[in-house]
């Protein structure tokens, strides 16, 4: 059973990485807010006897699903039915490279020619705006498998899809944002 | 259009290449969600606590449950003469309707048929009593001879 301060410790550390996560989804802070809490609730009441090791999956599992509820509730199936069409017809970055966006990995000059051109938190809005951007899928995907750091069977298992489906769509997110960041001069 | 600049990845290069620049815009991401307004880091901090007392009176509630148990336990043994003699009463008096029911009903159906015997009885006892023997009623000539008009 988990102790009080790691129960805390874990919710501190994925409390903002969750609100921001359910506001690309939901694109409202007050309902991100509402479900990140139940959403803690729920994993204090129900789980708070799994061990800590646990905790990353099982909320992640019950954020996603709180989500969901929520869009049930609000009644716009439709939209996410929409977003769910989009990621089919994301095929036309067949040009181009991904080795671009991280040419200047090694050639510091690169990189600070880019910094000095767009200021960091520029920078960082822009990523921010292409996430939220993406389709629900592919961001959900992208968020989980390399933001909450699951491995491709956890992130599956939490979005109810296979393990290919996740590779996927984790690929087609990272080539659309570093296609949109490369348009935008942003180099990482 | 940059074809010339096109280079083909095997595909564990191509997985690597992902999952680093991916890595990249998450640090991003993380530093950016790092300087969430105000309002909403307090607003996370709550329900943080809201989540953490829900936590320790899920607790409370699983220890406290065994107890209960126990001590339920005790006390129906203790208080069982008593709550089972109340028990006892109200599964009478929850019987004794249907049984009043019952009663009325067998009550009904004797009356019933004491009163069609007796009707029988009655009916036997002024055919029998009668001048005319019971078979005439069934003879056709009789019929006629009641339907014909008196002189």
């Amino acid at each position: 059973m988990a102790s009080d301060k790691e129960l805390s410790d874990f919710l501190k550390s994925i409390e903002k990485r969750a609100f921001k996560r359910v506001a690309y989804a939901v694109r409202d802070d007050d309902a991100a807010l509402d479900i990140v809490q139940d959403s803690m609730i729920r994993l204090a009441e129900k789980y708070i006897d799994r061990p800590a090791a646990e905790f990353p999956l099982v909320f992640q599992r019950i954020l996603s699903n709180a989500t969901m509820d929520w869009f049930r509730r609000q009644k716009v199936r439709n939209a996410v039915v929409r977003n769910f069409s989009e990621y089919e017809s994301s095929s036309d970055d067949g040009d181009f490279d991904l080795l671009e966006t991280l040419a200047s990995q090694d050639e510091s000059s690169a990189t600070e020619s880019a910094s000095e051109s767009v200021s960091r938190a520029q920078i960082l809005l822009a990523i921010d705006g292409e996430v939220a951007k993406l389709p629900a899928r592919q961001r959900e995907a992208f968020l989980l498998r390399y933001w909450e750091e699951l491995d491709v069977a956890e992130t599956a298992s939490v979005m109810g899809c296979s393990e290919g489906s996740v590779k996927t769509h984790c690929s087609r997110a990272v080539h659309a944002l570093a296609n949109a960041l490369k348009a935008k001069g942003i180099e990482l | 259009m940059n074809h010339t600049n096109l280079r083909t990845y095997a595909p564990a290069e191509l997985d690597a290449l992902e999952a680093r620049l991916a890595l990249r815009m998450t640090a991003r991401l993380t530093e950016h969600a790092a300087d969430l307004p105000q309002d909403v880091s307090e607003r996370l901090r709550f329900a943080r606590e809201q989540a953490l007392e829900r936590a320790r009176a899920a607790r409370k509630a699983e220890v406290a449950e065994p107890t209960v148990v126990v001590g339920s336990g005790s006390t129906l043994s203790l208080g069982r003469g008593g709550e089972g003699g109340a028990s006892w009463w109200v599964q009478v008096a929850s019987v004794l309707p249907l049984i009043a029911l019952l009663a009325g009903l067998v009550f009904i159906q004797r009356l019933h048929n004491d009163s069609q015997i007796s009707a029988a009885a009655e009916i036997d006892a002024s055919l029998l009593a009668d001048d005319l023997p019971p078979s005439a009623y069934s003879d056709p000539g009789f019929v006629e001879f009641l339907k014909a008009p008196l002189d």
